[in-house]
């Protein structure tokens, strides 16, 4: 009797295991925009890495804030130097959740709306976020994209008044990973 | 005397109006012909950060790092390739992300393979993370 409790535990344990499902990046596009009459600016970052526990949404992404390629250099320098003072704050974070996990059925095919909420590190401030994005499942591979705004003032950082004209005081944040399983 | 002084502040503005426009297009860092600031084995790198990452931060960020190590991985995303170096870490490497802004002499890295590349180091997350990488030959 005992040991038929033992099996149907190690079983259902073997179980919930295996449904923890864990999927990973180290190749995350995070890009931002900043856009003025004055001047459009963007910055590209193909190295965020991010993981995703479907089994209970969990969701974290994390980039190097000295990554980010501009166009011009001068805009680069400004931005690590002046701005996000990224000597001090190398990293940008999330830590979150995916709030609908239990509609996201990343085993099939499909596009799925996904609501995620969470915590935004940015210049050493930390934010409570939330925005919505989404999952497409094709032939097995996922990916998941999202557009969010941000405001630069929320994360103390400070423009000064002679490029207040040219930097956004909302820049547009896009993210577009592809996971890949991770294999324990 | 009037007409000096004028002619005085066309020149002044025009060299100052030059000079701004050569800052706002000052290029990016000439990545082929940079020195290495710092040369270390990928290894080494990857366990100075695993050790103490803000003193490796200090040392290392902002700075032209040639690493050679190991080719563990090759991958290929919108035509931006990225070498993963050996760190003697099972889960983690060194990402050597080749530069947009100049030719690869060659992209047809092997596994196991031995490599230098120079980059501009920009911290660590899972990887120590290395970008505008050159190889050096």
């Amino acid at each position: 009797m005992k040991k038929g409790i033992l099996l149907s535990l190690m079983s259902l344990f073997f179980v919930v295991s295996m449904s923890g499902q864990k999927y990973f990046t180290r190749d995350g596009k995070i890009s931002f925009f900043s856009d003025t009459p004055m001047e459009k600016i963007e910055a590209h970052n193909s190295k965020a890495t991010s993981v995703l526990d479907a089994s209970n949404g969990n969701l974290e992404f994390a980039v190097l804030i000295k990554a980010f390629q501009f166009e011009k250099a001068l805009m680069q320098e400004h931005f690590n130097e002046n701005y996000m003072e990224s000597s001090k704050f190398p990293k940008s974070s999330f830590k979150g959740k995916v709030a609908n996990i239990k509609d996201i059925n990343l085993k099939k095919d499909g596009e799925y709306n996904a609501t995620v909420k969470g915590q935004l590190t940015i210049h050493g401030v930390t934010k409570d976020v939330e925005t919505t994005g989404k999952f497409v499942v094709a032939g097995g591979k996922i990916s998941a994209k999202s557009t969010f705004n941000v405001a630069v003032a929320d994360y103390d950082i400070a423009i000064p008044a002679v490029v207040r004209d040219n930097i956004a005081k909302t820049v547009k944040i896009t993210v577009d990973i592809k996971f890949e399983e991770l294999k324990q | 005397m009037k007409k000096t002084i004028l002619i005085g502040v066309l020149v002044l503005g025009a060299i100052g109006a030059i000079t701004a426009y050569f800052m706002y297009n000052k290029p990016h860092k000439d990545m082929e012909a940079a020195s290495a600031d710092i040369t270390l084995e990928a290894t080494a790198l990857f366990a100075a950060f695993q050790a103490d990452e803000q003193a490796a931060n200090a040392q290392y960020l902002d700075k032209v790092v040639q690493v050679s190590g190991k080719v563990k991985h090759v991958t290929e995303e919108d035509g931006k390739i990225s070498v993963t170096l050996d760190s003697g870490d099972e889960m983690s490497g060194v990402v050597c992300q080749l530069d947009d802004l100049s030719t690869p002499s060659r992209t047809d890295f092997k596994e196991g393979e031995e490599v230098t590349f120079k980059g501009m180091c920009t911290g660590v997350l899972l990887d120590v993370v290395l970008v505008r990488c050159v190889e050096v030959p």
